[in-house]
């Protein structure tokens, strides 16, 4: 047999010269997820004009154009959608003064019982029900309880918890929406702004 | 095409030809399939974490800083994957899968028996927590030295190198059990 | 100048919106899918519906796993809904309002109830109380009884506050194995009482 001095070498040897053969088809499906992307050449002008700049309100006619297309600038930035609605609210009150500002999220706590998960995330409407969404995330707090404190904007929303990446749960504590329409039934909320 | 540098192929997929993609796919995809499947342990999760890794690579390909290097930032985002990938599937009970299509592979003087190896080595690894499998993976597969392994994986040298000598340690005992029972 | 700033501004919110929706979808869904959601979307940004849920509901179904036909479906469902909740709660609804009123009309509750909900209301925000009735509904009371118990409430002037207590009593006697239409008429009965109205009370017209 291998004596432990060699077996390092014999081991990494088989290894490397192991080619695990890959699908037929991977090749193509890697270009059909690819060219579902936005295209480069568009894409580079977009993340050009749309890396976050300082924003400043120039009470002035030319002002308000540059302020427009820095505004432009920074809405852009599709992922950063709530973080822009927070940041954008002093620039709409600035150029419409009579405008109602939008409603800041609200902290809102989810909990969910479940002892033999090892991942709760929360998703709904007010993440594009994305259950890697590092704010979602709940943290277990022992005993089978997971929670977390989140923000989520003034409305009516739908969302539920995702356990393990796998296994989707309404709220128990929560109303359901009637709507399953993709055999799961989602839970409804409503957030009030906290006067 | 075929024959041109990363740096000649990336600078055409950002002017906007999609399709000259496919060419740094056909150039990294056995290479990295290797460490994927190893890091893995299946055929199915690899090519998972493979085929999600070449679509970041895409999305992101503006901000590769050095595109002659292309293979190496690639590697970085599959090494990410992996974890991942590895992460959220890694409270299943670790199973190794025997891959029906490794067995066919390319003629050896006894395959079988190199096969049958391989995948006793492949079992062990398995059982190796992730980030010992990985470092052991980097440095005696992809034969990294350890800065480098460093800048890739964000964790100190000394740290590495104890991740290496227990994953060692432990494949030793394991592949030790097995060829003296 | 004001005027003119302010169609730039509407220009470049609407092409955040359709950029941040393609953006969005088109990593999620397929060409056939993205081609047919896009298209709903656009048709209901022209009848001046929220576009929103619908996008939310693609990436729902997309995260979900369903398959593109289902998603499509799901989204023209939810916006012919939608364009029936605007029509019953008149043109001024807000996004929530309407959303929340598609979800009433998913679970049974009528056009014309939600035009009576509307017509006692006033200019009280509807986006609670029909939420609160489509949770009481989906908890199989009766729809006729539902929709009176809140069309009660609503008149009596409770405050969304005070609403959604009555949410949370209701489902906690639900929890403890309370019949739901009792439950619910209980509990309605003490804030519309405890507002000074009764149970008999006939309802101002």
């Amino acid at each position: 047999m291998h004596d432990n001095d060699g077996i390092m070498k014999e081991i990494a040897r088989a290894l490397r010269a192991h080619r695990p053969p890959v699908s037929a088809s991977f090749d193509e499906r890697v270009m059909s997820a690819v060219r579902r992307l936005p295209p480069h050449s568009r894409f580079r002008l977009w993340s050009r004009l749309t890396t976050p700049r300082t924003v400043t309100v120039i009470p002035l006619s030319w002002g308000l154009l540059a302020a427009s297309v820095a505004l432009f600038a920074v809405i852009g930035v599709a992922r950063a959608f709530d973080d822009v609605q927070i940041a954008t609210k002093p620039m709409i009150t600035a150029l419409f003064p009579n405008a109602r500002a939008p409603q800041p999220p609200q902290r809102v706590q989810f909990v969910l019982v479940a002892p033999d998960a090892k991942k709760v995330a929360v998703v709904g409407d007010f993440n594009g029900w994305d259950a890697d969404h590092a704010s979602y995330q709940a943290q277990h707090r022992g005993g089978g309880v997971w929670s977390v404190t989140a923000p989520v904007p003034v409305g009516h929303h739908r969302y539920s918890f995702v356990v393990d990446d796998s296994l989707w749960v309404a709220d128990p504590t929560a109303p359901r929406v009637v709507d399953n329409d993709f055999g799961v039934a989602n839970s409804a909320m409503v957030v009030q702004e906290q006067k | 095409m075929e024959g041109s540098s990363d740096g000649v192929i990336v600078a055409r997929v950002l002017r906007g030809d999609v399709d000259a993609f496919r060419v740094l796919v056909n150039r990294y995809r056995d290479k990295y399939a290797r460490y994927a499947f190893h890091m893995l342990g299946n055929r199915e999760d690899a090519e998972e974490a493979l085929q999600d890794a070449f679509t970041r690579a895409y999305r992101s390909l503006a901000r590769c800083e050095d595109p002659e290097r292309f293979g190496a930032w690639l590697f970085r985002i599959l090494v990410n994957r992996c974890r991942t990938l590895g992460a959220r599937r890694g409270r299943r009970a670790r199973t190794f899968v025997v891959d029906e299509g490794a067995i066919l592979e390319a003629a050896e003087d006894h395959p079988a028996e190199r096969n049958a190896w391989r995948e006793e080595i492949d079992r062990g690894l398995q059982q190796l927590r992730a980030d010992q499998r990985e470092a052991f993976l980097l440095k005696y597969v992809e034969d990294m030295g350890y800065d480098e392994m460093s800048q890739l994986t964000g964790v100190g040298v000394s740290a590495l190198k104890m991740r290496v000598m227990r994953a060692c340690d432990r494949l030793r005992e394991l592949l030790s059990e097995v060829h003296s029972a | 100048m004001n005027r003119g700033v302010q169609i730039v501004v509407g220009l470049l919110c609407v092409a955040r919106t359709v950029f941040a929706q393609d953006a969005r979808l088109s990593a999620r869904l397929d060409k056939p899918t993205l081609t047919a959601v896009t298209a709903i979307v656009d048709s209901a940004r022209i009848s001046k519906l929220p576009t929103a849920p619908l996008i939310d509901k693609a990436l729902e179904g997309a995260a979900k796993g369903s398959d593109g036909q289902n998603i499509i479906t799901a989204v023209h469902q939810l916006s012919v809904r939608m364009g029936s909740a605007k029509r019953a709660l008149a043109s001024n609804a807000t996004p929530d309002e309407i959303n929340a009123a598609a979800s009433a009309l998913d679970a049974g509750i009528s056009v014309r109830d939600l035009a009576r909900l509307r017509a006692a209301a006033g200019k009280r925000s509807l986006t609670l109380p029909l939420a609160v009735l489509t949770d009481l509904v989906g908890e199989k009371v009766p729809i006729p009884t539902a929709t009176n118990l809140v069309l009660q409430l609503v008149r009596s002037g409770v405050k969304d506050a005070e609403l959604a207590m009555f949410q949370r009593n209701f489902r906690a006697d639900v929890d403890h194995g309370a019949d739901p239409t009792v439950a619910a008429t209980t509990r309605a009965r003490g804030f519309v009482v405890a507002r000074g109205g009764g149970a008999t009370t006939k309802p101002p017209e």
